[in-house]
């Protein structure tokens, strides 16, 4: 959870039942998902939760706001493909979780409608 | 293994299948026996809630996320009543005769494209809606097309009755989209063809093939009792879509003497790019995608399409994580979107596996080109989103996470081709296409221009699986116009091929 609210930082401000709401969508996904890419999945999160020992002498969960923003960016932006692709897995979990909650639209303005004619109006 | 026999089996109720099952509806009427084996379900109409995930998860394969096996692009593909024409959003054109000239598929006419497309153009009510109905997202984009001298035209699309829910990508909660869920299907139906959801057919052969129906816990029952079911058929048609029905086929041994199936898999490789208004914006109410530009189809490689997706599928198209990309989801009613095609060749390379198990594995690498079409994608987006009026834009290569409008006349030098980096951006594809090829002989391709199966007289392939190579456009009206010539020959040979 840690990485994930760095990812999405409402995530902290979820309450008990967004948080599970958001732990019921993630597993669900993970649950349609093979064998291997949910091997995959913990293993980039233990990958990122411990690399920064070498670099900082902390694990993730350890670190301030901005340590674990560099470690994230670098995973983004690692050269090697495999945790580059890892990352944006987990990232894509992540937001799946929260932005997958309709309890979340209203926080970012999204509001459909199965009738959005009276919604299209001109700039 | 319960056994039951049919005249025609078709494998796939999408544009292919259900094309094929109306145009075959003639020889139920006559009380030919006609199955159309559906994987997915079928959906009650109230139970197209318009909620993201949900639907996803109930009409898409794996949710829509399907990945590649370097994991660097998702492939988004139906599963339900109707296949992908549930989930698509309706764009209909025809394909251009350029791109049926570079096809070469001896046998394969423009005219004849054009001639069955039309048919299908007005069976779909396919048109184009009035300008009072088109929202900002639609109306800026071609605002600033027509600021940058840009062609832009605006889509014909099949719908009856849009109600502007926007929610076309989740299955219409209006049934106003006229997939073959709403046109074809019944109609075949009507005439006495069965359609059997829930049914995943794991082999085919000659004159047979092995299905498994199975409750997926959601959607209307199955009309077929649930277990392992062997149905002979004196002719069989693949319309499972590109993945699915290549994979059935490789899995079922056709591979040994079809060197090119799987082959030449072509993606429409697909970037959704977002330019941030100083103001609110109608964009989640109204039809998401009303405009296309083709300026840079034949330069560049790539089309520009109007669109607008929902906050999941939003929050992974934009690079980064953090402060910054909730800020920008969370200006979400100021979103302006595009979607950009890049045009992709047909590679012998990029093709469809299959596992040990028989799944499909997706190999599929973009190449530079690709790449580089991408790259001037989100230039020629952001210098749109910036002509509309934009305060700034999102470019997954962008050198920052915004560009802002100060910028708006460096976005060339702020979008470094360097960045478009694989597996840092997200690319996805809805249009997939190749791995059945037409062609001249098995050596080249797997089916001739009808359709049939090379040296198998009663096995047909019926969906975008048979392009050699990319349409170059949105696909289903030509899946229907290539179907319909399946279902011709079938007709009209229809007394050799169904004799006892």
């Amino acid at each position: 959870m840690v990485v994930a609210e760095s990812v999405t930082p409402e995530i902290v401000s979820l309450d008990s039942g967004g948080r599970a709401r958001m732990a019921a969508i993630i597993d669900a996904a993970l649950m349609d998902c093979d064998a291997i890419t949910r091997t995959q999945f913990g293993t980039i999160l233990t990958v990122i939760r411990l690399a920064p020992v070498l670099r900082f002498g902390r694990a993730f969960d350890r670190l301030d706001g901005d340590r674990k923003n560099a470690v994230l960016r670098w995973f983004q932006d690692c050269p090697v493909s495999i945790l580059r692709k890892g990352f944006w897995g987990l990232k894509v979990l992540v937001f799946m979780g929260y932005y997958g909650q309709e309890e979340t639209w209203s926080e970012i303005g999204y509001a459909p409608d199965f009738d959005g004619r009276a919604g299209v109006r001109h700039a | 293994m319960r056994e039951l026999d049919y005249d025609v089996v078709i494998i796939g109720s999408g544009a292919g299948g259900g094309a094929v099952a109306k145009e075959l509806a003639p020889l139920a009427a006559a009380g030919k026996r006609i199955a159309v084996l559906e994987w997915g379900p079928k959906l009650a109409d109230d139970a197209f809630t318009g909620r993201e995930v949900e639907m996803a998860r109930q009409l898409y394969f794996d949710s829509g996320g399907v990945l590649t096996k370097d994991r660097t692009l998702t492939m988004a593909y139906g599963r339900a009543y109707g296949g992908s024409t549930v989930v698509y959003t309706g764009t209909s054109l025809t394909i251009p005769e350029d791109v049926v000239k570079r096809w070469d598929v001896p046998g394969i006419e423009y005219n004849d494209l054009q001639r069955r497309s039309a048919k299908y153009i007005e069976e779909n009510n396919v048109h184009k809606l009035e300008e009072s109905e088109l929202n900002d997202n639609n109306r800026l984009f071609l605002e600033g097309c027509i600021k940058l001298g840009y062609r832009a035209q605006q889509f014909p699309i099949n719908v009856k009755g849009c109600r502007s829910s926007s929610l076309c990508n989740l299955g219409c909660p209006n049934g106003a989209k006229q997939g073959t869920h709403r046109v074809q299907l019944p109609a075949a139906e009507a005439a006495g063809v069965e359609v059997i959801t829930n049914c995943r057919v794991t082999r085919v052969g000659e004159r047979s093939c092995d299905a498994v129906v199975a409750d997926p816990g959601f959607g209307l029952p199955s009309s077929w009792e649930s277990g392992e079911v062997r149905v002979n058929a004196k002719v069989i048609v693949v319309c499972g879509g590109a993945i699915n029905s290549a994979a059935l086929l490789l899995r079922s041994g056709y591979g040994d003497r079809l060197p090119t199936l799987g082959r030449y898999l072509t993606l429409h490789p697909a970037l959704i790019l977002v330019g941030e208004h100083p103001h609110e914006i109608s964009n989640f109410h109204g039809h998401p995608k009303s405009f296309y530009c083709d300026e840079f189809w034949e330069s560049e490689k790539f089309l520009l399409e109007t669109c607008m997706y929902f906050p999941f599928i939003t929050s992974k198209n934009l690079i980064g994580f953090g402060a910054e990309h909730s800020k920008l989801m969370r200006a979400f009613g100021r979103l302006q979107m595009i979607l950009v095609l890049a045009v992709d060749p047909a590679l012998e390379s990029n093709r469809v596996l299959v596992d040990r198990d028989g799944e499909p594995v997706i190999d599929y690498t973009m190449g530079p080109s690709v790449l580089d079409s991408l790259h001037r994608s989100m230039v020629a987006s952001a210098k749109i989103f910036f002509a509309a009026g934009a305060r700034r834009v999102h470019a997954p290569a962008g050198a920052s996470f915004f560009i802002e409008r100060k910028d708006a006349d460096r976005v060339e030098e702020l979008i470094p081709r360097s960045n478009v980096i694989p597996g840092k951006i997200s690319v996805a594809s809805a249009h997939i296409m190749g791995g059945c090829g037409m062609g001249r002989e098995a050596s080249d391709s797997v089916t001739d221009s009808w359709g049939r199966v090379h040296g198998s007289p009663g096995l047909y392939v019926g969906d975008s699986g048979l392009f050699p190579r990319a349409s170059e456009i949105n696909p289903y009206v030509t899946v229907m116009a290539l179907a319909d010539r399946v279902a011709e020959h079938i007709r009209d040979n229809a007394g050799e091929l169904l004799a006892p």
